[in-house]
């Protein structure tokens, strides 16, 4: 039980900030649930009442429950969303926080957007913690005391039994569901899991697919991996279906205690005991939604887990504690470092060298795998190496806090993104201080501008999701346009132009010879087009760099 | 943009049809359901009435409250089990229309082919394959019977009502009429505010995941805290206007609570004056008719909160009706292969334009490869190499003009008689997830695990192997080892191999390669080409030193 509870508490806890609104909202659903349970109540009791004489008149109260129980199930409504907004809001401030500190963030470096799209959606799974979790089990603590208190006046065996049943209903059966879901949930992620690879499969590879003949193979593999997805969730269904079917008998079953004990005389006072089955009924039906939370509760928890853990990881190169200011040159240096990504993999680089003085053009050739973007992390700060020394205009970057060093270089990868935002918004990222007239001068040295001026928004013209509604040469002009806006003295470009095609990369690169004077530029690339104006070539070998003809 | 949207409409309408009649047995099952509650509620009210009466009654089946009792006891077991079946039919129904619509997008996406990838990322159709068809779920397991059940169930309950007491059937049904009325007179249903709501939540969403995929991008420029602020404060805005619209859209729920308690209350108040006045015929009646009223706007409640499933729906609608039609069932022609030792191609005035803004991509071009020859095609991007390429796979065909295997127009084969005759090696080869025996595999299902050894031997995939953890059976793709570009154009080069087809398609096999690992990728390339028809295309460097005829492309046409 802690260790499925625990993440999700540790997640509440966060929500520290909105309690009051959080708990307004808790007590407005239990002041609704207290009205309707009188109203239902009362009517029973009301009519038992007047068929045996017992009372004379229609108590006022009656009268004016109706409209307060729908007054208070309005204001519940809209406390308990605006609760849930604000709470929504912090999870995600906070998450977005904690990756770009965490070393996860780093993954995004290394190109892994689907992995931070996952992470995206387990945020998402935990956005139900509040009305579908929450609200009705401070229900469900509400009613554990008041319903045996409402019937013990009545008869104390009836209470007890009522409240053993309600225990069952409320707390035991959506607690089993959720422990059993634990298990489930790993079994459907995998399953999930196994159907992306090979709709992902099928689909990148349809170059392939196609030329070998292999559609009906590749419809095939995606339908049996579909059809475990089903196996899995079908289980899970049932199971919840099971524990929903046992909650529902528990409610019946305290009824028919209600109603025997009317019935059959076990206590005197009619009335009373009628209003009770009302009561009752109304009762059980606040929680019947546990079992099935219960259920979803596991689910919750898991992507708990996950976004805690990239959340909450240590950052990749932590700042020291008291960074020492930023000197004035901009020469990069590498000094016999010795890097590796983990403990087990190959070690990238073992006693590597590079001297980059201030203003130079170079170019880092190597095929992949041989280090080249692991030179750009090392000098982004998003990696340190484990021997060895990195220097910024002389001074040792491990002193330097990470965003100071970040100020002086700016990045462009196939990994640099554009956001679903104005063209003007995603430059002005780089310098939010930027005028007009700066913004437009980036975009004639990127050889953009035209195309900038063509568009019927112009800077104000919506680039889409990832870049989606520019062609992809237009949307690297764009980032790097954003590279030079920025006033940082090195140009780190690693692999600019994978994904165009041979002749957009040679425009690209023509316009690189044109732009980036008096800066340092860092091509890092497998293979040079031909065009590139370049003081040095280094090519990367067994973690050295070797000076190559250029 | 309209255009879209009726698409989705269109499909929404479609589904719909399907959905309603798969929903059937949870309708059916519900309706059952219903009947069985009022049952209960029958049961529960005489029993009552035992307790509060006691003595003769009319009706001797009412008389017995043992009887009674136990009734309610056994239709609440009924009750349970019933709705762990309609449960299961409920899973069925959405698990049915999620396989009939990813087999049915699969089927399409496959169908389109590699042109597909040309406007749209991978991962972006993976996620409407996955992702969105797990999205429409709810509509069809949850949505659609709730839809039916809101107004068959109330029915139902109308019916027993009335039977029991018309002057209650008559409140019921006015006070059930309200809901629709209020809803229409507040001008804003419980359909506009999970619409709003849902939209809203989703543009945050949206907003979100862009930002988080593109962190490292902020970070970069330190702008990790005021993003971080942006989005706090966009989620804000969102909520404000999202509760503007909240406000009024849950009246229609205070419209459903008002109904609901309004009948409760005339009933009870009519019922309580006929007691005053001893003119209540049957107090078992009148509990029976009260326990009906929750029983009767329960489906109500159930639809409304049904609702949101429509609209999780209403954005997987727009991806799934934006994919490409589905394939024309290719007409009956009498199957042609080709009998081949060796396969002669040739391009006869072929003609074939991409956009017309551009020009023709080919512009009549003709030449011929006799079999077991090499053809390198060389030209500047532009020059129409990748569109023969295209041809002769099969992915487009020309506005005119004729190609020909051996004297055959390749149109007049059938798909997989022109796989079964080519194999191809691209600019970057997919590789599978799975191991790489597998991935060679791929080529040729049936190869028994000699020959695929033999193809990697060809193509020195062992060479590199052997420095793996499990060699051959090492894994690879998205989640497994990552190949470095000339390794897995070696895998390229084994598939090529192992499949062993007359004529081989060379597209810029190593333009992604550095110099050194050109050259021996070249080397394997030359090994697989002994005893094939071979067209390659390629940037001219690289066709130094592969033998065979040139052939310079420009803008469509042999150069001169």
């Amino acid at each position: 039980m802690t260790d499925l509870a625990s993440p999700l508490l540790r997640v509440l806890s966060l929500w520290r900030g909105r309690a009051v609104w959080l708990l307004a909202g808790a007590l407005i659903t239990m002041a609704a649930l207290a009205a309707g349970m009188a109203l239902m109540g009362l009517s029973g009791g009301l009519v038992a009442g007047l068929v045996t004489g017992t009372a004379l008149g229609v108590p006022a109260l009656l009268r004016t429950l109706g409209p307060v129980r729908v007054v208070l199930r309005y204001l519940e409504r809209l406390v308990a969303h605006d609760a849930t907004f604000r709470a929504l809001a912090d999870l995600r401030v906070w998450f977005f926080r904690g990756l770009a500190g965490s070393a996860a963030g780093g993954l995004g470096f290394r190109r892994a957007g689907d992995v931070l799209a996952r992470l995206v959606n387990d945020v998402e799974a935990l956005d139900g913690l509040y009305i579908r979790i929450l609200l009705p089990l401070s229900c469900a603590v509400l009613l554990v005391v008041a319903l045996p208190l409402l019937l013990l006046r009545l008869d104390p065996r009836v209470a007890a039994g009522v409240a053993v049943l309600f225990v069952i209903a409320a707390f035991v059966l959506p607690v089993l569901a959720a422990r059993a879901s634990a298990g489930a949930g790993h079994r459907l992620s995998m399953a999930t899991a196994a159907l992306r690879v090979a709709a992902l499969d099928a689909i990148s590879g349809l170059r392939e697919v196609r030329a070998f003949g292999a559609e009906g193979r590749m419809l095939a593999l995606v339908q049996a991996r579909e059809g475990a997805l089903l196996d899995a969730q079908r289980d899970v269904s049932a199971r919840g279906a099971r524990a929903g079917a046992a909650a529902f008998l528990c409610g019946q079953a305290a009824i028919l205690v209600v109603l025997a004990a009317a019935t059959l005389r076990w206590v005197p006072d009619t009335p009373a005991a009628i209003a009770a089955t009302f009561l009752v009924v109304a009762g059980f039906e606040a929680v019947a939604g546990l079992t099935l939370a219960g259920s979803q509760a596991g689910h919750a928890s898991a992507a708990a887990v996950r976004v805690l853990e990239a959340a909450e990881g240590a950052p990749p190169v932590p700042d020291p504690a008291h960074p020492a200011p930023l000197p004035a040159g901009s020469a990069l240096r590498f000094e016999a470092v010795q890097f590796r990504w983990q403990p087990d993999r190959a070690s990238v680089f073992d006693a590597f060298s590079l001297d980059i003085p201030a203003g130079t053009r170079i170019a880092v050739l190597g095929p992949s795998g041989s280090g080249k973007s692991t030179l750009a992390a090392l000098a982004l700060k998003v990696a340190a190496p484990q021997a060895g020394r990195v220097l910024l205009g002389g001074m040792d970057i491990a002193t330097l806090s990470g965003d100071a060093v970040r100020s002086r270089i700016a990045w462009l990868s196939q990994a640099t993104h554009l956001f679903d935002d104005t063209i003007r918004n995603n430059l002005l990222l780089a310098r939010p201080d930027a005028d007009e007239a700066a913004l437009w001068a980036a975009l004639e040295s990127a050889h953009i501008a035209a195309f900038v001026r063509s568009l019927p928004d112009g800077l104000d013209a919506w680039v889409g999701e990832a870049g989606a509604k520019v062609s992809g040469g237009q949307g690297r002009r764009l980032a790097l346009a954003r590279a030079l806006l920025s006033a940082a003295p090195i140009l780190i470009l690693d692999e600019p132009c994978v994904g165009l095609d041979a002749e957009t990369e040679r425009d690209f690169m023509a316009t690189l010879n044109e732009v980036a004077d008096g800066r340092t530029l860092v091509l890092i690339a497998h293979r040079l087009t031909g065009v590139e104006r370049l003081d040095r070539i280094w090519r990367l070998s067994a973690g050295h760099a070797v000076a190559a003809a250029g | 943009m309209t255009e879209s949207k009726t698409a989705s409409r269109t499909w929404m309408r479609a589904q719909s049809k399907v959905g309603r009649r798969a929903a059937m047995p949870v309708v059916a099952l519900g309706m059952v359901g219903c009947t069985l509650a009022i049952g209960q509620a029958w049961c529960a009210g005489f029993a009552l009435q035992a307790a509060l009466m006691p003595g003769p009654l009319t009706n001797r089946l009412a008389a017995d409250p043992l009887l009674l009792l136990g009734g309610f006891a056994a239709l609440a077991v009924l009750r349970a089990g019933l709705s762990m079946l309609a449960e299961h039919a409920a899973f069925e129904a959405g698990a049915t229309a999620r396989r009939r619509l990813r087999t049915d997008a699969m089927t399409r996406l496959l169908a389109a082919g590699p042109s597909l990838l040309r406007g749209r990322h991978s991962g972006d159709l993976t996620s409407v394959v996955v992702d969105r068809i797990e999205a429409v779920d709810g509509l069809f397991a949850r949505w659609m019977p709730a839809a039916t059940l809101a107004s068959a169930s109330p029915m139902l309950v109308l019916v027993a009502t009335a039977l029991a007491d018309p002057v209650a059937a008559l409140v019921l049904g006015g006070c059930g009429m309200l809901v629709p009325v209020a809803m229409a007179l507040s001008g804003i249903g419980a359909a506009v505010a999970s619409k709003r709501q849902f939209a809203a939540l989703a543009h945050l969403q949206a907003r979100f995941l862009d930002r988080v995929r593109g962190i490292a991008t902020i970070v970069m420029h330190g702008r990790a805290g005021d993003e971080a602020l942006a989005l706090g404060r966009a989620a804000d805005e969102l909520r404000r206007r999202t509760m503007r619209v909240l406000r009024v859209a849950f009246l229609s729920s205070v419209a459903l609570d008002l109904a609901m308690a309004l009948a409760m209350i005339v009933i009870a108040l009519r019922y309580g004056g006929q007691a005053l006045t001893g003119t209540l015929a049957s107090p078992g009646t009148a509990l029976f008719v009260l326990l009906l009223v929750p029983e009767f706007f329960a489906p109500l409640r159930a639809f409304a909160a049904a609702y949101q499933e429509r609209f999780h729906a209403g954005s997987a609608a727009d991806a799934l009706a934006a994919l490409p039609p589905p394939p024309v069932p290719v007409p009956e022609q009498p199957v042609r292969t080709v009998q081949a030792r060796g396969v002669t191609v040739s391009f006869e005035a072929v003609r074939l334009t991409w956009d017309a803004a551009r020009g023709p991509a080919l512009d009549g071009l003709s030449f011929r490869v006799p079999a077991g020859e090499t053809l390198v095609l060389v030209g500047p991007s532009g020059s129409g190499k990748s569109t023969v390429m295209e041809i002769l796979l099969g992915f487009v065909r020309p506005e005119a003009g004729r190609v020909t295997f051996n004297g055959a127009d390749i149109a007049s084969l059938i798909p997989q008689a022109l796989s079964r005759m080519t194999a191809w090696i691209g600019q970057r080869p997919i590789l599978f997830a799975g191991t790489i025996r597998e991935n060679i595999r791929f080529a040729r299902p049936e190869a028994s695990d000699a020959e695929v050894e033999e193809a990697a031997r060809l193509a020195r995939v062992d060479g590199f192997a052997a420095g793996l953890p499990l060699g051959l059976d090492t894994h690879v793709g998205e989640v497994g080892y990552g190949l470095s570009g000339g390794q897995a154009q070696r895998v390229a080069i084994a598939r090529a191999f192992l499949k062993n087809a007359p004529l081989l398609l060379l597209d810029e096999p190593t333009v992604h390669l550095d110099p050194t690992t050109e050259a021996e990728v070249l080397e394997s390339l030359r090994r697989l080409t002994i005893g094939r028809t071979v067209i390659m295309a390629s940037h001219s460097s690289a066709a130094h030193g592969f033998g065979g005829r040139r052939l310079d492309l420009r803008a469509g046409r042999v150069a001169a």
